[in-house]
Parts: C-alpha cells; sequence; structure tokens
C-alpha cells in the first residue's frame, strides 16, 4: 500500500493509489512503515507519490503532520491530479521532484556531480550508485543499497536498506539495514567508520579509534579493507574479501 | 568589458578570508587589473578596515540596492595601486538588508566596468554566505592546517559543488613549515586528502600580516614577505600564469631576519 523508493532527488513514498482505499487507511498503512523502522527514516527529507488520489490541503497537511512526529521533512508532492497538485502548493510543498531552480543561471561548464540510480536492478529495490566523494554535511539515503566509488569523508551520513559498499576511505557514521535487514553488509576498502549500524546492532570498528593523545596530527594513518555483518547479535568485522558473499559478488560485478 | 567573479570563502571564521580578499585584490590591481572588493560580510564589516579605507567609506552596498545611492557613488577607491575599488558593506543592519538576487544584479553591473570582482564572504553557510556564492564564477575556499578547519572546508565545497558553482579552489593559509614538519599540524598533503580540490596557493604564518591588517596595510604592498610574495603568486596563477604551487620552505633566523618589513 505504501512503498518507500530512491531516487536522484532523495527518498519517495509511493501510496499505491489501485486500491482505492480511504486517505486514512493509507496514513494507517504509512505510520505502520515508519514504526517498523524509525531510524532509517529519522531526519530525512522525502517527497509523497500519491498518484491519482485526490487530496485536499486537510489530506495533505495530516501526512505532513505524521511524518513530523518521526522527524521527517516532506518537501514536494507528485500526483497526476491537478487539484492535488493545488493543495500541494497550498501547503508550501513543491508539486514537482525537480530540484528548485537556483538564484543565478548555472554554469555549463562544470560538471554537476554525476548520480546514478539503477532502476532496472534486481534487488526488489534497487541501489543507489554514487561516483563521487561524499562530503561532511552531505547525507545518501536510499531503501536499497548503496555503493559509493569515492572517499566518504568525516561528518557524512550513509542510510541505506540493504548493503553499504564504499570503493574507498569510509570515515562517517553508516547505517545499512536500516529497514530491519540484519543480513545487510558494510564494506569499505579503508575502513574507518567511527560508528558503524547494521539494523539494529551499532559496533565501533577497533582501527579507527587510535589513542588520540599518542596520535601525530597528519598521521591518520591507513584503514583495511573490511566488511562488517551481524552474527548473533554483534557486529563482526572480517578482512573483505571479494569473493564469499554472493549478494556483495554481484553488486560487484556490476560496478567493477 | 566582463569581469569574473570570484567569491572568497572558508565556512569556519577566522582562516583569513578578509586578509586574503584584500590581498589578492591588491595583487591583482598590481598587475594591471581594474579590480574592485566587495564586503560580503554585512554587519560585520572588516575589509575596510583590513584595506585602510575605514575613514572613507560614504555610502555602502545596501544604499545600492534600496536605491539611496549609485553604484559609482559607493565605491570607494584605493590611491595606493592602480585601479582598485572597495564596495563597503554596510556596519548597520544584517545579512538580511542583501538578497541573492540582489547581489547578482550588483555584481553585473559591476562585471561591466571591472576586470575582477572579489567578494568576502561571511563565515557560516547561512544567507550571508549564499549571497556571497550567488554571483560566484569562481569560488577560492580558505582554510588552516586545523582539523576543524579543514571539517568545514568540506562542508562548503560540498554545498558549492551541488549549487553547481564549484570545483573550488582551496587556499591553504598560516602553513608552519617547521611545525608540519614536526608532524604537529597537517600538510598540504593530508588537506589534500581530504578535499581533494586543487589549490590555488598555500600561505605560510607570517607575524607581518597581524601588524600589516591593524595598520591596513595590505601585505602584498610589502614584497618581502613570504605571505605577500605567496598572495601575489595566488593573483598571478588566478590570471592563468602556470605558477607551480609549493608548500613554503622553513626559513632560517638570518632570513627570517631579513623579511621583516
Amino acid at each position: 500500500m505504501v512503498a518507500i523508493k530512491g531516487f536522484r532527488e532523495g527518498l519517495v513514498i509511493v501510496f499505491n493509489t489501485e486500491l482505492g482505499q480511504p486517505w486514512e487507511q493509507y496514513l494507517h498503512a504509512l505510520r505502520q512503515r515508519l514504526d517498523s523502522a524509525p531510524a532509517f527514516f529519522k531526519g530525512g527529507r522525502v517527497a509523497l507519490d500519491v498518484q491519482a488520489l485526490e487530496l485536499n490541503e486537510q489530506h495533505l497537511r495530516d501526512a505532513v503532520h505524521l511524518l513530523r512526529a518521526y522527524e521527517v521533512d516532506v518537501w514536494a508532492v507528485r500526483a497526476q491530479s491537478p487539484y492535488t497538485r493545488a493543495s500541494a502548493r497550498a501547503c508550501g510543498l513543491a508539486d514537482t521532484l525537480q530540484p528548485p531552480a537556483l538564484p543565478t543561471e548555472r554554469e555549463t561548464a562544470w560538471p554537476q556531480a554525476v548520480e546514478e540510480v539503477s532502476a532496472e536492478s534486481e534487488e526488489a529495490a534497487g541501489g543507489l550508485f554514487v561516483r563521487r566523494r561524499v562530503r561532511s554535511g552531505q547525507e545518501l539515503r536510499h531503501p536499497g543499497y548503496i555503493v559509493i566509488l569515492g572517499d566518504v569523508n568525516p561528518g557524512a551520513r550513509i542510510i541505506a536498506g540493504s548493503d553499504i559498499i564504499v570503493w574507498g576511505r569510509l570515515q562517517a557514521t553508516v547505517h545499512a539495514g536500516a529497514l530491519g535487514d540484519r543480513s545487510a553488509v558494510v564494506c569499505a576498502l579503508e575502513m574507518m567508520a567511527p560508528l558503524v549500524r547494521i539494523a539494529d546492532v551499532t559496533a565501533r570498528p577497533s582501527v579507527a579509534t587510535p589513542s588520540s593523545t599518542r596520535r601525530k596530527i597528519g598521521s591518520r594513518g591507513r584503514g583495511s579493507a573490511q566488511m562488517a555483518r551481524v552474527e548473533a547479535d554483534e557486529i563482526v568485522f572480517s578482512p573483505w574479501s571479494m569473493t564469499g558473499n554472493s549478494r556483495i559478488e554481484r553488486l560487484l560485478s556490476k560496478i567493477l | 568589458m566582463t569581469g569574473m567573479v570570484i567569491t572568497i570563502t572558508s565556512g569556519k571564521g577566522g582562516v583569513g578570508k578578509t586578509t586574503a580578499t584584500a590581498n589578492i585584490g591588491v595583487a591583482l590591481a598590481m598587475l594591471g587589473q581594474k579590480v574592485v572588493v566587495v564586503d560580503g560580510d554585512i554587519g560585520l564589516r572588516n575589509l575596510d578596515i583590513v584595506m585602510g579605507l575605514e575613514n572613507r567609506i560614504v555610502y555602502d552596498i545596501v544604499d545600492v540596492v534600496e536605491d539611496r545611492c549609485r553604484l559609482r557613488q559607493a565605491l570607494v577607491r584605493d590611491k595606493r595601486v592602480g585601479e582598485l575599488y572597495l564596495l563597503p558593506a554596510a556596519q548597520t543592519r544584517d545579512k538580511s538588508a542583501v538578497s541573492p538576487e540582489q547581489m547578482v544584479r550588483v555584481c553585473k553591473e559591476l562585471c561591466e566596468e571591472f576586470d575582477c570582482v572579489l567578494i568576502d564572504s561571511p563565515a557560516g553557510i547561512e544567507h550571508g554566505f549564499q549571497t556571497a556564492l550567488a554571483p560566484a564564477h569562481k569560488v577560492l575556499v580558505v582554510t588552516n592546517p586545523e582539523v576543524s578547519a579543514v571539517r568545514d572546508a568540506d562542508r562548503v565545497i560540498g554545498i558549492i559543488e551541488s549549487q553547481g558553482k564549484g570545483p573550488a579552489q582551496l587556499l591553504v593559509n598560516r602553513i608552519v613549515p617547521a611545525r608540519v614538519r614536526k608532524q604537529e599540524m597537517l600538510s598540504t598533503e593530508d588537506i589534500s586528502e581530504v578535499l581533494s580540490t586543487s589549490i590555488i596557493g598555500i600561505v605560510p604564518e607570517d607575524e607581518a600580516i597581524l601588524t600589516a591588517s591593524n595598520r591596513g596595510l595590505p601585505i602584498v604592498l610589502n614584497g618581502k614577505t613570504p605571505a605577500g610574495q605567496e598572495f601575489m603568486r595566488i593573483a598571478r596563477r588566478l590570471l592563468g600564469e602556470p605558477i607551480p604551487v609549493r608548500p613554503p620552505v622553513e626559513l632560517s633566523w638570518w632570513q627570517r631576519l631579513f623579511a621583516r618589513e
């Protein structure tokens, strides 16, 4: 009834309107979805795709209030009905998923960061494929897997419903399996994350915390290629061999 | 004439944005460019003091956007070097007094008359920064060899990229070669490893900067100091001269003596 999808512009909550249920039923289903994995949504920003539903301003406000209670911000509504789009505008929401225009004309010579969403992936939720450095303050959130070709700097945040693979140095907090999937894994060529979460389990990789008093400034050292996964209620870090986990092997075969 | 707008920003405060703006502005003017430096720090203006033009301000940028004067009337000419002008900020009011659209309009007008428009951005990532960024053709991010300044620079570079204003160039300020050697301070390589941004210049720590700023005499006017020389090289690099970027070398005690003002 309510599906979570990831697009280039971020998360989109899609309401399956073919069921023809009253709006309250949809909100009920949304609440159940939020309750099932609050950590995945908390602090996020979503758009709503209400398809053919005819919704008035109050309907949309109810949804916004519900999401706000879970610390989720709504920024846009995608709707087929012009009436619903007008309601969205009346609520101060965008009525398209295009990011807002900038105050100045864009320079064409400088390419935008490249992010691809592979839509035709065999995994149910698909994945987010990012080919750039993820910087401090930037956040990637996707219901499927997230693959990053590049370093993830301190202060960034990566939250995925499935696996997280960093083909580079991982120095930020990550949350894999954030929709409740304990079989999700986190892999990085240099595992230096201060905190790793998989579903409801949390751990700190031991390599990332050298004694700060002994450490010389500037010599941060190198992390090693590691994989984190849940074993018996605990996160276990092991050397990341590129083989042995069929799901990761399949993902890697797609990107390399 | 279509000038180039260069915004100088940092995220973290106190890393040397205003000093860099003043010195690069003076250096570009010494190289024969027609330059205007714009103080984007409305409500906390400093650029006029560092440039020694505080007493000559009549109108400011807020007067311009609110139509109390023409743009020409607000420009303060620096008579020490060729064609150098300052568009001061207002000391009353705050960042909301100028919108990004208004800044774009002012800079468009300045570009018709000047080769280089340098904007001294306020610290932070809020309204004032967005306003200073809006008209930029090129962005310089100033950072110090400190973990906190580098973290903030990373955040700012990310915002610049996401707004299609990138890639930003990095100006590493206040490097002390001896402390880098003793691993007490981040090296330029450490900074590049995190930020992976091209570096426009590495300015050494220089005691003469403090006195120069307090006296309103940008250090680049004194060609003998290491910091002044590097600011001049940065200006040349901005104009496209292929001068390699090198970390400053440690000076011996007698070299330091002669590098004094």
